[in-house]
């Protein structure tokens, strides 16, 4: 196996698992958030909660995928070292984005919810009796 | 608050397009609709001044609170399903000022717009 082999394989694994800890993460943390935005409920909840990591894992994948290709060679254990760094640390980077994004459409999904009170926008200019016909 | 009265300008063309349409809206809040200083609307709110309310739009809450102008925009706003965002939006520190400055010379030019808009006294 040469070393440029071994650095791609290397960077598969580190990638995927890391892909699947952050995806397992958000699933498991971000349930709570969506059971309270749709009101309790949970069936709801765990379905959006999928769709959102299935998403998360067909984005992260095919970044991993797109970005394998390293376009020079690799000679020798250093070189695979540094190689597998940069890669590795875009993953992360896209991840780290990801994750954020995702937290951010959790966090506007509560604020839609709670924009939904009942608390008048502004304050009355008087009050008046009311005679109820 | 569960209900809001909306004392509007039954006068102008362009009130009562937009009272039309606030008929078909999906409501959080319910709407009634009553002419501006007219005999129902007296006998209602026998200690509100009506001539005011004929200047401009004016929305009453079931328990007596009176929003005038500007404000009584934002309350219609807010008491429809899809506008409730807005209301809020609206109402912040930060438009707030450009937002009664529009309502009003809308407000003001109500009966000029109706024609321009097509829309018969």
């Amino acid at each position: 196996m040469t070393i440029a082999i071994t650095t791609y394989l290397i960077y598969l694994a580190i990638s995927i698992a890391l892909t699947v800890w952050v995806a397992r993460t958000l699933h498991k943390n971000g349930r709570v958030f969506l059971v309270d935005v749709f009101h309790g409920n949970e069936a709801l909840a765990d379905s959006v909660n999928h769709l959102l990591v299935v998403g998360f894992y067909l984005i992260n994948f095919g970044y991993v995928s797109l970005a394998l290709k390293l376009g020079y060679a690799v000679d020798d254990a250093q070189k695979g070292i540094e190689a597998l760094s940069v890669k590795v640390g875009m993953v992360l980077i896209v991840l780290g984005a990801m994750h954020f994004f995702n937290l951010f459409i959790f966090s506007r999904m509560r604020r839609r919810k709670s924009v939904h009170s009942n608390q008048p926008p502004i304050g009355p200019d008087a009050f008046t009796t009311v005679q109820e016909a | 608050m569960q209900a809001l009265t909306v004392l509007y300008d039954q006068e102008c063309g362009l009130c009562r397009r937009a009272h039309n349409w606030l008929a078909e809206q999906s409501k959080l809040v319910e709407l009634n609709f009553v002419p501006c200083a007219s005999e129902d609307a007296r006998k209602r709110y026998p200690q509100l001044n009506h001539d005011l309310t004929k200047k401009d739009l004016t929305v009453v809450s079931d328990n007596g609170a009176v929003y005038f102008g500007p404000k009584a925009w934002l309350m219609v706003l807010w008491a429809l399903t899809q506008y409730r965002d807005w209301a809020y939006r609206l109402a912040t520190p930060e438009l707030l000022p450009t937002t009664k400055k529009v309502v009003s010379v809308i407000s003001q030019n109500r009966y000029q717009l109706g024609r321009v808009a097509g829309l018969s006294r």
